[in-house]
């Protein structure tokens, strides 16, 4: 166990200090301790110990607050609950804060007063990422994205040579020459990102879009140096690394003049470049963000692309990511693209806003220390799969598809797992022939 | 941290199964990883792939790009996904004896 730097203990609890941030102060003085949130959290209902529910995850953070910055918690500690930060404790908090939730939220739905438990999470890591405690995988994966650009430290040449590659299988499919996956160009419509695990070792769902884009005619592009969708720094809470990952993008589309960033399928990578990218920046945003969901959303609305529903016959379901629709509002539009791309949706119980996460959220899937844990809380999410009875699973999110496709292997689902644009390219109708 | 004895000879783990020492590594690991991720037998096709994948990582230092998989074994990509279910990151770079590839995966 490592001692705890002095000045950097002090940093961390300052963190707590902020008299500024209201909603901090608040929401670290309202839980009530009801209990009603236990069941909503998914560690909890796997492992049934007390430690795992959110109440429990609350009260690491707020007891901290208590000692170190109420009257009564320096004076009288255990009265009010107030707890010491030291070695012992902090290496608890990494156990429960980093590997004992995925920040999935849905235990904020079912608070009795709204208490947002995942900001306060969020919290207790910013303080552990101030004292250098992050879990080393989730560490390195930041830092990849830090120093190469992206998570996953593809060299640009690699990452050119296979966009070319897909490009000459589009053209093939296509049956078209001028079929394009355009790199680098400047003053496009669209500027597209992706998750790195696309062009690393799944470039199918790249090649989804690509035929997406193809059928709408779209004017856009992928720049071979920034098109990572994700921010591990969201996850790490290193507000510093976040901030570095979040301009690389913003400085990108800005360097080739694209109009719109639209975001790759990625549940927190919309949230982290759209809703707190502006925050980590200081800035607004100078272009339109839009993900890739209500992209292809609006070309089915607008009559942009045709669609078939008849080409996707097999029973499918939605996994709802949770940084897209409990945190991001994509409900309606998943389901209108889904509905419009196969014949026949079962949904899950529960879903949309009250939907399990999968249990590879909040960096859990790059945190090997945890892989266990993520496996059993990913139990919920087999069984949920199992009861619709469907063969194929959609899901706008990489991190999740990957999750998926784990639980599907550990459980035996014998399931297809798929993004929107993969369901969607399926059933596209390409100048008057079926692709 | 998890461990696994094959011949007398004990190779450590990390929790998602992978080799934390991947110098270490032999065929016998890569049979056994396998065998425990529902691969029966490793065939000639998977052999080539963890071939690939291994040369580029004692190059590299990493995990090959899917492409440069594909392009030299000669296999399509959906074959690739078929010999190892748990895809080419946890399933095939777990068998070469890889540590676990940063991000999504």
């Amino acid at each position: 166990m490592k001692v705890l730097d002095k000045e950097l203990k002090k940093k961390a609890i300052n963190l707590l200090k902020n008299e500024s941030d209201s909603k901090l102060i608040t929401h670290l003085n309202a839980c009530v301790r009801c209990g009603l949130c236990a069941d909503s959290c998914m560690f909890y209902l796997a492992h049934k110990e007390p430690q795992y529910t959110p109440a429990a995850k609350v009260a690491m953070v707020s007891s901290l607050y208590r000692r170190y910055c109420t009257y009564a918690g320096k004076m009288a500690p255990a009265l009010v609950n107030a707890k010491e930060l030291d070695e012992e404790y902090a290496e608890k908090m990494v156990d429960m804060l980093f590997g004992g939730c995925t920040m999935c939220g849905r235990c904020v739905k079912h608070c009795s007063i709204g208490v947002d438990i995942s900001y306060l999470v969020k919290k207790g890591r910013e303080m552990l990422a101030t004292m250098n405690m992050v879990p080393a995988t989730l560490q390195s994966t930041v830092d990849a994205a830090v120093n190469t650009g992206n998570n996953m430290a593809i060299p640009v040449e690699e990452f050119t040579e296979t966009i070319k590659w897909l490009e000459s299988d589009l053209i093939d499919e296509m049956e078209d020459p001028e079929a394009r996956i355009p790199l680098d160009e400047t003053d496009k419509e669209l500027f597209y990102t992706l998750n790195p695990r696309e062009p690393k070792f799944f470039p199918l769902s790249i090649s989804a879009m690509a035929k997406v884009f193809y059928a709408a005619k779209a004017n856009w592009t992928l720049s071979s140096k920034y098109y990572d969708v994700t921010n591990y720094g969201y996850f790490n809470a290193n507000n510093a690394e976040a901030t570095i990952i979040a301009k690389n993008l913003y400085d990108e589309i800005h360097k080739l003049r694209g109009k719109k960033l639209i975001l790759g399928e990625c549940g927190h990578g919309s949230r982290a470049n759209r809703w707190e990218g502006p925050n980590y920046l200081k800035k607004k945003y100078d272009f339109e963000t839009l993900t890739a969901v209500e992209l292809i959303g609006d070309y089915i609305r607008k009559g942009t692309i045709t669609l078939d529903k008849s080409l996707n016959k097999q029973v499918c379901t939605i996994h709802d990511p949770c940084n897209l629709i409990r945190n991001g509002g994509m409900f309606k539009e998943i389901r209108f693209i889904v509905n419009s791309s196969v014949e026949n949706l079962v949904e899950m119980d529960p879903y949309g806003n009250d939907n399990y996460c999968c249990g590879g959220g909040g960096g859990m899937l790059a945190m090997s220390e945890y892989n266990d844990r993520r496996l059993k809380i990913g139990k919920i999410k087999a069984d949920q799969i199992t009861a619709t009875g469907a063969k194929i699973v959609i899901t706008p999110c990489h991190n999740c598809v990957d999750q998926l496709l784990q639980i599907n292997h550990t459980y035996k689902l014998g399931v297809r797992i798929m993004t929107i644009s993969e369901i969607v390219a399926d059933a596209l109708v390409i100048n008057n022939k079926t692709k | 941290m998890a461990q696994i004895e094959l011949e007398g000879k004990v190779f450590e783990l990390d929790g998602d199964g992978f080799l934390t020492t991947p110098e270490v590594w032999n065929d016998q690991v890569a049979e056994l990883f396998a065998k425990s991720d529902g691969i029966e037998e490793l065939t000639e096709k998977h052999w080539a792939v963890v071939r690939v994948i291994r040369k580029n990582f004692e190059e590299k230092g990493n995990a090959p790009m899917i492409r440069t998989i594909c392009q030299e074994t000669g296999l399509r990509l959906k074959e690739i996904y078929e010999l190892f279910p748990l895809g080419p990151a946890r399933g095939a770079c777990r068998v070469a004896g890889l540590p676990k590839p940063d991000g999504c995966v």
